[in-house]
């Protein structure tokens, strides 16, 4: 029984009024969620000419379409010609911010620019013939007239919802988070107000240096990523408020991350040359954790730098994916995957020596994506993932202590005070919070080892309900399904695999995460993108969401227009 | 490009087994959420048990069954009313699979799927559960068992509400006994013999071989047949309680003469018997408020010749469970097809919102019309003729008595089954003791308390 407080008149009223902001957070989390993904698509660059080739023989024209172009006698090449002195993939025409640029790719019969031949990269003008084979092609600009118009003007304006008014409605939802968390348990407290002032800070510095200094014209995936991290704030907040300051902090970093990164990558060049020495870096930084690493909970996964514990391999999730990815001319010259794979197998061997076996799950079937997007393999992939299989029977059979985890699988209820303890208190606390949840500080999940990082679905389900639960887990197959959307739409290969698989391990690790602590698949203990606790993977999301953000067209459009 | 572009469609398998765990995991949570949340582990739910802020349980006339007061799970004051109704209400630990307080456990505990366990109004209340059990003629029944065990049931043939349904061995859940688990006392004491038991039949299953007979044998009324107290069947004896000499259908039944309905069984066969035993409702479970009854069991597959007979008379390894046997009666009653019997009369939700209310629903036909007058009428010559209409005065009662041989040096089990044919009385019931010996006297006694009781009282 509650103890009888003086304001028992206003407690229910109260209560119900919480109620009531937790229903309204939940309907304007799936509307901002659903308005960015329109905005999304519809912001997407038509699929209309860049430029034209004219073949100088027919004078037939052949629309260029993307921004990289693979041009051969195979039917795979974007731009396929008929000729029999062509090689099957034998060059590729792509657009870079100093012009069109024409690479040979070890084709038997050269690549020549007005009679020049390019070795392996020349420039190319518009009115410049390059011949290919004994076919000669002159590059012209597209003109209205070369193609049909898909959408007239006004259905292409027609209702892009506006970035200030999505981020605005983001910041609406987390004042009414703010809200929950400072009644808690039905007085007011003013402690959550100091992160949720910091959080609001820091968004709208980003989002007025976005949009007003570098003058971006797309902010969705950074609103998305604020109205995830505002509700993985405001949570911790309300269990720890310490752990709020962490995550704000690791936000900042993260933000950096993001606002480093995002340059970084728009010279293909300088990307290409650091390449190795990321890989490296990755390698080495794997090795010191294996050497230095702090074991915790039974992996070893963690360094110890002065007063700050870092998780080495969240960084390297982003080095995996900068080693992973290439653009389309180095594609068509070094077919094999040799190295990459041998990179792999180092990065999961070391996962697996640290017994961080989530972590090496995700880091594989970013592999398996980036491996399929580079070779298209099908028989590859097959092969890989046989031995891989192969590979987690020896393991089961040599160590029957791993194959334990899997024994409490779909009998998590049989163990509820053992090995399935964590799982029978998530469902227990998720279907306690119902569709529209307990309200923030309520719950009890938080106290269960793990509850505000591996177990925060059911955090949130407790807390906030099902419903705002699955439009969190939900935006982020969102993002992955945008990703795909948009990935000949990007400026280079690089940008498609590298946004591709950043998505991929973000929602796999969402389905390790979710389905792990709700005992559809087994506990692996991996944290929620954007929402748990916990500094490194933080910092690491921003990094990954770094590369979509990247392989939108519009990131780098807006640099141009001003310098 | 392209093809790298087209090969990115990877992400959409990825997508899809997102969606499809996450159908696993909403499909769990909109079917067993209450499951999950009522643990005892769950802090929302404060106090020694899932019950602690669970709403009252309530009987037909409105007396407190069960409620929840400080956190602790009270029962009602009079200690035989708590071991009457145990077995519908429950006990507090939630071992009692049957009862309310575990079957509708989500509900009493105030889980729904709207709010969890949670009340916006600030105060986590369950709902109220009011059974259609009369407490008095159950703890009548209970009184009536006296030391022995078995199960006993009544319920009102056409609305479908159970009165009475007691089930012995049992405890007090007010005061659980240390020695539960260990003394042999209460073995099967978690178990609801009404709905979870099937026992041997004896005699009453000879109204499942009259049906038959009435169906398939035109001149069966006309018939005599010859009892010298046995009969051999290869080389096996069935044998009578008595020798009755030469004997019609009609006084067969009601004398309950083993010779006559062993040798129906063998001449209607296999299939026949077979055939009206599934029309009658065996070797099929039925739903009590979503509680699976346990099956009655007529199987001749593997008999022999002589074993076919011992199955016409309730031996061999017939079983029928007394739920059963109620709604038989009931169908009988009713011309064939029974009014399912029920016992959760409303679920009441804090707030006053009645989300489960009990009614009358006919089940599928368990007997034909005519074959339904006629066993009718047979039933109620057993009465006048033999059993003695002084059992029920007053009631019109059709009846069957049965003693059941269960072997192991045991008594045999004594059954009563019928039901008042006046329509102001519309009572079936079913009762059945164990090692009672002869179901007249041991189950009879019961049956007669709680159908005088249950006239009474309806008046």
């Amino acid at each position: 029984m509650l103890p009888e407080l003086p304001a028992i008149h206003i407690q229910p009223i109260l209560s119900v009024v919480l109620f009531a902001l937790r229903i309204l957070i939940a309907l304007l989390s799936i509307t901002v969620v659903w308005r960015c993904f329109v905005s999304l698509r519809r912001g997407r660059r038509r699929e209309d000419p860049v430029m034209m080739l004219e073949e100088m023989s027919t004078h037939a024209k052949i629309p260029v379409l993307y921004w990289e172009n693979s041009i051969g006698r195979s039917r795979s090449c974007d731009i396929v010609l008929p000729d029999s002195t062509v090689s099957r993939d034998h060059a590729v025409l792509m657009r870079r911010e100093s012009g069109w640029l024409i690479t040979d790719t070890n084709s038997k019969a050269g690549t020549f620019v007005n009679g020049r031949k390019a070795s392996p990269t020349a420039r190319v003008t518009p009115g410049d013939v390059i011949a290919v084979g004994s076919t000669a092609l002159m590059l012209r600009r597209a003109h209205e007239g070369d193609f049909k118009k898909r959408r007239s003007l006004f259905s292409f304006q027609k209702r892009i919802p506006a970035p200030i008014r999505l981020m605005t409605t983001v910041f609406l939802i987390q004042i009414l988070l703010a809200v929950q968390a400072c009644f808690a348990g039905g007085s007011f407290h003013s402690g959550p107000l100091i992160p949720f002032g910091a959080m609001a800070a820091l968004e709208w510095v980003f989002y007025f240096y976005s949009m007003r200094i570098l003058g971006r014209v797309s902010f969705e995936l950074e609103t998305i990523a604020f109205l995830l991290s505002g509700i993985g704030i405001m949570l911790l907040s309300g269990a720890d408020v310490q752990l709020a300051y962490t995550q704000i902090a690791a936000m900042a970093a993260g933000i950096l991350l993001f606002c480093v990164m995002i340059p970084f990558m728009g010279n293909l060049d300088r990307v290409t040359k650091w390449r190795l020495a990321i890989g490296i870096a990755a390698v080495i930084l794997f090795a010191v954790n294996l050497v230095f690493g702090v074991a915790s909970h039974g992996a070893k996964n963690w360094i110890q730098a002065g007063p700050v514990r870092i998780q080495p391999s969240e960084f390297i999730k982003i080095a995996f994916v900068f080693a992973g990815a290439s653009t389309l001319d180095r594609l068509q010259t070094a077919k094999n995957l040799t190295e990459f794979i041998g990179f792999s197998a180092l990065c999961i061997g070391s996962l697996f020596l640290m017994r961080d076996f989530g972590t090496a799950s995700i880091f594989f079937l970013t592999f398996l994506i980036i491996a399929f997007m580079r070779s298209g393999s099908v028989r590859t992939i097959a092969l890989i993932c046989s031995s891989a299989a192969l590979g987690a029977f020896m393991i089961l059979k040599f160590m029957p202590y791993i194959a334990d985890r899997f024994s409490v699988w779909r009998h998590v209820w049989e163990y509820a005070d053992s090995t399935g303890y964590q799982q029978t208190r998530v469902l227990s606390y998720a279907a306690s919070g119902g569709l529209f949840g307990t309200g923030i500080g309520n719950g009890y999940l938080k106290n269960v080892f793990a509850g505000t990082s591996d177990l925060v679905f059911g955090m949130i389900c407790e807390e906030l309900g099902l419903v705002a639960a699955v439009t969190v887990v939900m935006s982020i197959m969102i993002l992955a399904l945008y990703t795909r959307l948009d990935a000949t739409r990007s400026r280079s290969t690089f940008y498609s695999i590298s946004s591709c698989s950043a998505a991929g391990m973000l929602l796999f690790q969402t389905c390790l995460n979710v389905f792990g602590a709700t005992d559809v698949l087994p506990l692996t203990g991996v944290t929620l993108p954007f929402i748990s606790a916990g500094g490194s993977s933080m910092v690491a999301v921003w990094g990954l969401l770094a590369f979509i953000k990247a392989s939108d067209e519009r990131t780098y459009a807006a640099r141009r227009r001003n310098g | 490009m392209r093809t790298t572009g087209s090969r990115s469609a990877v992400l959409y398998l990825l997508a899809i087994g997102f969606l499809a765990g996450l159908c696993v995991f909403l499909y769990g949570f909109l079917f067993q959420g209450g499951d999950w949340a009522m643990q005892s582990f769950n802090r929302h739910l404060t106090g020694d048990s899932q019950l602690t802020a669970a709403g009252k349980i309530y009987d037909r006339n409105g007396v407190v069954l069960a409620k929840s007061e400080n956190g602790k799970r009270l029962y009602n004051s009079d200690e035989e009313i708590r071991r009457a109704m145990l077995h519908t209400v429950g006990d507090t630990n939630g071992y009692i699979s049957t009862g309310v307080q575990y079957s509708y456990r989500s509900q009493m505990g105030g889980y729904n799927l709207l709010t969890g366990l949670t009340v916006p109004t600030g105060k986590p209340t369950g709902s109220d559960i009011t059974l259609t059990l009369d407490s008095a003629l159950c703890k009548t029944a209970y009184e009536k068992m006296g030391g022995y065990n078995g199960a006993a049931a009544l319920y009102n043939y056409k609305t479908g509400q159970i009165l009475c349904m007691v089930s012995k061995p049992g405890i007090d859940p007010a005061n659980v006994p240390k020695d539960i688990d260990t003394n042999p006392k209460y073995e099967g004491a978690y178990l609801n013999r009404v709905l979870s038991s099937s026992y041997t039949p004896g005699s009453i299953f000879k109204l499942v071989t009259s049906a038959a007979a009435i169906e398939n044998i035109p001149d069966i009324y006309s018939r005599t047949f010859h009892c010298s107290g046995s009969i051999t069947v290869n080389g096996n004896k069935i044998t009578c309680t008595e020798a009755h000499g030469d004997i019609n259908f009609r006084d067969g039944l009601a004398k309950s003469c083993n010779i006559v309905f062993a040798e129906l069984a063998m001449e209607l066969g296999k299939d026949k018997m077979t055939a009206e035993a599934n029309q009658m409702g065996f070797n099929n479970a039925y739903q009590a408020d979503g509680i699976k009854t346990a099956k009655s069991i007529y199987d001749v597959s593997k008999a022999e010749e002589n074993d076919l007979g011992w199955s016409g008379i309730g031996q061999y390894t017939d079983l029928t469970n007394p739920y059963h046997m109620m709604m038989l009666m009931g169908a009988i009653a009713n011309g064939g097809v029974p009014v399912q019997p029920y016992f959760i009369g409303d679920i009441k939700t804090s707030f006053g919102l009645s989300v489960k209310k009990g009614e009358a629903k006919d089940g599928a036909r368990m007997v034909k019309e005519s074959t339904a007058a006629a066993l009718k009428d047979m039933m109620r010559y057993n009465v006048t003729s033999d059993y003695g209409d002084s059992m029920f005065p007053g009631l019109k009662v059709c009846a069957k008595t049965g003693t059941a041989e269960v072997g192991g040096g045991k008594k045999p089990n004594g059954w009563m089954v019928g039901f008042s044919s006046d329509p102001k009385t519309p009572y079936a019931f079913a009762v059945v003791i164990e090692q009672g010996n002869y179901g007249r006297t041991s189950a009879g006694k019961i049956a007669s308390a709680i159908m005088a009781q249950a006239a009474k009282r309806g008046k």
